[in-house]
Parts: C-alpha cells; sequence; structure tokens
C-alpha cells in the first residue's frame, strides 16, 4: 500500500519501510531481583520528539540511562542508527543527555561548561568559540558565559544544560525530566521553546516525565510505563481518545469505567449491558465474543446532560449532582448513579465548559440529571 | 524581658580560657628572661637565639616536618583510592574486611601500632632485609598506615556527597573516565584533599608513642626530643619552638581559609 509522502515524514512509525533510529530489543534490566525494565521492545524515527512517561519508579528512567549507556542491559540490545551500541561506553556514543539535576560542573563558568564537550573531541580553539558563542545565543544566555553555576536561576541552568548538551551536535538527545525543576509558569513557555527548537535542528528527542501534560503538548509519540513495562505506545491523541488498556486510560486525564458484559454485536458496534443495569452501544474496532467481560472507558468531557432520557435509553445514565469542582473554563461535576446507600451505586464524573458564568446556571447540588455520550466518544476494553 | 546574657557568656569564657590559655602561657613564657618556666623575670627573646643555636632541636624539628610531609603526601593518595574504592565500587568481595581494617587504625590504641608495627619491621629486616635498620623510613611508613585512614574517612565523606551525574555527564559529553577524574572529580574533591594533607601532617606531626617504638638511633623526632627534656626539666626553647610551631600552623590555617572563600567554598577540618 502507497503511503502519502507527507505522511512518511510526519509519522514514520507507519511506513513499514522506514528504519528506526533506535531500535530496542527485548531489553531487561534487573537491579537484584528486581525487574527495572522488563522485556522492552521500542523502536524510534529519526525527528521524533518520543516522550517516556510513567509515575515514579516505572522503569523510564532507567530505560533512559540505557539508551546513555550508564547502565548495562541485563538481556537484550540496543542499536542507534543501525549500530549495536549494547557494549559502547556513554563516552563513545553519539548521544548525548539533560540530566534532571542539570548536572552542571559547578568549578567551572557557564561557557567553560558548553565548551567541555567540544575539548573532549579535540576542537580547536577558535571553532570552539564560536560554537560555545552560536549555542549561548540560540538559548538566549550569551550575557551568561562568565557567570558560575550556582550564580544562575533554576530556569537558566536548564538553558545552559541544554546548550551543553547541545554543543557535540548530537544524532539523538536524551533528556531526562527536562522541565521538572521549573514553575508552572515557565514550565508550560519552555515546553513550546523546546519543541521549536528540537523542529529546528532536527535532531531525535527521547524525554522521560512524569507530567502527563508536558508529554501530551510536546511529544510525536507517548510511549506510557509501570513497572518496567511498556503498556502503549503510540500518539498523543491515540492514546488519550484510545487507550488500550484501563491503567492507560486512568493514567491519562480522567476517564469514567463501566464494567459489562458483551451482549450483542453489530458490524463494528458492540452492546454492552452494563453492571450499573443500563446498556452501552459503543464503537469498537477489534473482534469480540458474546459475553466477555469487558470496561467501558468515556472521558467526562464527552459526557452531556440529556434532554430525552428513557428508561430503557442507551449510553444514558441519571443521577445526582453530588459535587462541583469549579476550575474557571470548566466544571467537574461528580453525579452519583443510584442511591448513595447502595452499595453498587457509583460516581459518574462529566466536565462541562462554563459557556455561562456560574452564578447563571442551572445545575447545582444534590439536582438531578441526565446524561448521555455518544457511542464514538468511548472505547471498549478489555477487562 | 531582658535576657540575662552574663551565665552564657561566663560559660564560653570559660571554654575558650580552657583552651586558649595553657598555649596564650606557653607562648607568654617563651618571651621570658629567667631560665625557670614557671618564674617570670623579665622580657627577652634569647631563647629564641639559643633555639637557633641549638642543632640537635632544631635537627629533630626538621627530621619531623620532613616525615609529616612525606606522611601527608602519600596518606593523601593511598587515603583518597581506599575512599573511591569504598564509595564508587559497590558491594565488591571483600568489602566490609577491607573497611574494617581501613577504620581499624581510628580506634586501635598507639601502643599496639607502634609495638606490632616494630616487630613487623625487624622481622622484615631478617627475611628480605628491607628497611634496613630504623629510621626516617620505618617513622614514615607508620604514620602513612594510621593516618590514611584518616584521610580516607575526611575524602569518603566529600565524594559520597559529590552527585554522581556530574561524572556522568562529563562522561557523556565524550570524557574517558581517566578524564573525568582529572576535570571533574579531584578539582571538586580538592577541599577534602587539601584538609586530608593538613590532618594527617598534624597527626604526623606530634606523634610520639608509635615513633618512639619504629625510630633508631640517630633518628629522633621532635616530640620525641620535648619529651626527654621535659624529663630534665623544661628549657624555655621549648616554648620559643612551640610558639614558632603555632604561628606556622596558624598562618596555614588562614591562608587555606582565605584561599577557600576566594574559591567559594567552606573550609573544614
Amino acid at each position: 500500500m502507497a503511503i502519502p509522502d507527507q505522511r512518511r515524514t510526519l509519522e514514520p512509525w507507519q511506513d513499514p519501510e522506514a528504519a528506526p533510529y533506535v531500535r530496542i530489543e527485548r531489553v531487561t534490566k534487573k537491579f537484584g531481583d528486581v525487574y527495572a525494565v522488563d522485556d522492552v521492545s521500542l523502536n524510534i524515527y529519526q525527528g521524533e520528539f518520543f516522550s517516556l512517561l510513567g509515575s515514579s519508579g516505572c522503569g523510564k528512567s532507567t530505560l533512559l540511562r540505557l539508551l546513555g549507556g550508564f547502565e548495562q542491559p541485563t538481556l537484550g540490545r540496543i542499536y542507534i542508527d543501525g549500530t549495536d551500541v549494547t557494549d559502547i561506553p556513554p563516552y563513545a556514543r553519539p548521544v548525548n543527555m539533560m540530566f534532571q539535576s542539570y548536572a552542571l560542573f559547578p568549578h567551572m563558568s557557564v561557557e567553560q561548561n558548553v565548551a567541555f564537550g567540544l575539548k573532549q573531541d579535540r576542537m580547536p580553539r577558535a571553532e570552539r568559540a564560536e560554537r560555545v558563542g552560536e549555542l549561548l545565543a540560540l538559548l538566549k544566555v550569551e550575557e551568561l558565559r562568565k557567570r558560575k553555576p550556582d550564580q544562575l536561576s533554576g530556569g537558566q541552568r536548564q538553558r545552559v544544560a541544554l546548550a551543553r548538551s547541545l554543543a557535540r551536535h548530537p544524532k539523538l538527545l536524551l533528556l531526562d525530566e527536562p522541565l521538572g525543576a521549573l514553575d508552572k509558569r515557565l514550565r508550560e513557555n519552555t515546553q513550546f521553546e523546546l519543541v521549536n527548537l528540537q523542529e529546528r535542528l532536527g535532531i531525535t528527542f527521547v524525554t522521560v516525565t512524569h507530567d502527563q501534560e508536558e508529554a501530551m503538548t510536546m511529544s510525536t509519540r507517548i510511549a506510557v510505563m509501570d513497572v518496567g513495562r511498556i503498556m502503549q505506545v503510540d500518539t498523543p491523541t491515540a492514546i488519550y481518545e484510545y487507550p488500550n488498556s484501563r491503567f492507560v486510560a486512568r493514567f491519562i486525564g480522567s476517564v469514567n469505567l463501566f464494567e459489562g458484559k458483551v451482549a450483542a454485536l453489530d458490524g463494528d458496534q458492540v452492546l454492552v449491558q452494563s453492571r450499573l443495569g443500563r446498556s452501552m452501544r459503543m464503537r469498537c474496532l477489534y473482534p469480540l465474543a458474546l459475553g466477555t467481560p469487558v470496561t467501558v472507558a468515556v472521558r467526562p468531557e464527552k459526557i452531556r446532560p440529556c434532554a430525552d432520557y428513557r428508561e430503557d435509553g442507551v449510553n444514558q445514565l441519571k443521577g445526582v449532582v453530588e459535587d462541583i469542582a469549579y476550575l474557571g473554563d470548566v466544571s467537574i461535576y461528580r453525579v452519583r448513579v443510584g442511591e448513595r446507600a447502595d452499595p453498587s451505586s457509583r460516581i459518574v464524573e462529566m466536565t462541562l465548559t462554563n459557556i455561562q458564568p456560574r452564578t447563571e446556571q442551572a445545575l447545582t447540588w444534590e439536582q438531578e440529571v441526565a446524561m448521555e455520550w455518544a457511542p464514538t466518544s468511548g472505547v471498549v476494553l478489555p477487562e | 524581658m531582658k535576657r540575662r546574657r552574663w551565665p552564657l557568656l561566663a560559660v564560653l569564657g570559660f571554654g575558650y580560657a580552657f583552651l586558649y590559655v595553657p598555649v596564650l602561657l606557653l607562648i607568654v613564657y617563651s618571651f621570658n628572661e629567667s631560665r625557670l618556666v614557671t618564674v617570670w623575670s623579665g622580657f627577652s627573646v634569647k631563647w629564641y637565639g639559643e633555639l637557633l643555636a641549638n642543632r640537635q632541636l632544631l635537627d629533630a624539628a626538621w627530621l619531623s616536618v620532613r616525615i609529616a610531609a612525606v606522611n601527608a603526601t602519600f596518606a593523601v593518595i593511598l587515603g583518597t583510592l581506599a575512599a573511591n574504592a569504598l564509595v564508587r565500587h559497590g558491594r565488591f568481595r571483600g568489602r566490609t574486611g577491607f573497611e574494617l581494617l581501613l577504620t581499624a587504625p581510628l580506634v586501635m590504641p598507639d601502643v599496639i601500632i607502634g609495638l606490632s608495627l616494630l616487630l613487623l619491621f625487624v622481622a622484615m629486616q631478617q627475611v628480605i632485609g628491607w628497611p634496613d635498620g630504623r629510621g626516617f623510613t620505618t617513622i614514615a611508613i607508620a604514620h602513612i598506615t594510621f593516618s590514611m585512614a584518616y584521610v580516607a574517612v575526611v575524602v569518603r565523606a566529600r565524594l559520597a556527597q559529590m552527585d554522581r551525574s556530574l561524572e556522568e555527564a562529563a562522561m557523556d559529553l565524550g570524557a574517558r573516565p581517566l578524564t573525568v577524574y582529572r576535570t571533574i572529580t579531584l578539582p571538586l574533591i580538592a577541599p577534602a584533599l587539601l584538609s586530608g594533607w593538613l590532618l594527617a601532617f598534624t597527626l604526623s606531626l606530634d606523634d610520639l608513642v608509635i615513633a618512639s617504638f619504629v625510630s633508631g638511633p640517630g633518628s629522633t623526632t621532635l616530640p620525641m626530643v620535648i619529651y626527654a627534656s621535659v624529663r630534665m626539666g623544661v628549657s624555655p626553647q621549648i616554648n620559643a619552638l612551640a610558639t614558632v610551631i603555632v604561628a606556622l600552623v596558624t598562618l596555614a590555617v588562614v591562608v587555606a581559609a582565605l584561599t577557600m572563600r576566594e574559591r567559594g567554598e567552606k573550609f573544614e577540618v
């Protein structure tokens, strides 16, 4: 099947002929008896902004350190640009890393820090000075060149660390929580800058983050990790809209999960009899057998109040507003479906945009509300 | 309510007095004219003159300083290597034993260290013919064995608190392990190396017990000369010599602290 050229460059992972730039082949890393990375295989393509996302201790940092050469895999091989680098030490890899602590050398000035890598490459002095100047200009920290790291703010350190890791013009840059130490406002600005820089320089970025928002905004693809394994690798949109498991659905954003069984099949749609006693009709793009236990996952912002609630309505629920979280732009309504005393009753979250000022809104506490969603507004997950 | 401060000040004053009055007295009496160390009879610098003429005392002082310098240098090298092994090489085989052996001199009585080393040197001379007799070499070796333990403790603390990712970053930027050590690790642990050197120097300079065991004829260190002369009545020359040493040590510490401050580091011994 021919793939349009546009797509080939933007989504190389869709192209069966594209050669991955980084190939991680069944890599396992054990620390004592603990599996930090457990049989992970992953392809990362040239020019990608790839994020490893997971909570702390999920193995994402270890995987990054394996790419940098700071850890040796217990099993498996790692290839970069077609070369097996598994046994190559960090100083001989065509890779640079930006450390979470930035790891700026405290006894050297900004200039000396940035020049350190070039000095190791025995670059002539004049050329070195020129390259350092370019990098400091690129990251807008020229006026800091004579300062020592302890005379810099957090944001400045981050820029200097980035300049230093870019100095040797690596083909692959590893970033460990690149924005982790910045405050929220600075982080948002820096996110865009980082993406621009990556696109401009055409370097492949692999970042580690625990911040799902950060991963969503910056990445071409995200790998969600849990206990050393990769749960799903996909574009931010696909990860959010089409999670492949309850874990991923819950990890990114919030989600309502309804357990049930497949009651009927109808083309690309399935009818699920939920434990709440209501039927749900959802689109499902993979085959399912009748009677299979499944979970229907619907994001809170895809649920709407409904006007024509019917007792036998499909994708409809009715409940009482128990809590309202007002966030300014949106409000999250926590609606209890079923009697509160009934242990099988549960909370369903619905997010509504605050089109009108809060004070004008009709929906309030203890009020009964009917809700619905479309069959394409969620996914059916295997139990 | 105004807090009464004099009790605190009194305690502080007593503390300082306890520490420094003996030293001050020693310095004051070095300028005493009388031959009796405990009777003040007028100001004079004649004991400094006599000190300059006292070959025995000066030779002993020069020997002690040479031993202390050699000792401090070797102790820093060996102690740093030991600290590196303990901090950087995780759980190697025999680690516990190594750690125990390294810290043993810190708790072992000097008499036992001295005696055991003397027996070792004598046995070695009989078996392999080295060291030939006892003197500078044996005292230096004896001092290195215990001072390197102190150096290792100081350097180990500094290494342990150093951010590992600094060395990883250097390696990531293309530096081989030896270059990393030379350009990153050494400059960052330099204050500890200096502290360790000064500590080892001092330990060697004022050791009497161990040196007495392993010294030989013609190699009498300063503490040994002082101790011997005190038994026959102290000459104010000793006061004069002690004053010179105190002055030199004070100067060294002040210079070290100032250099550190310039580099933005804190000086700690």
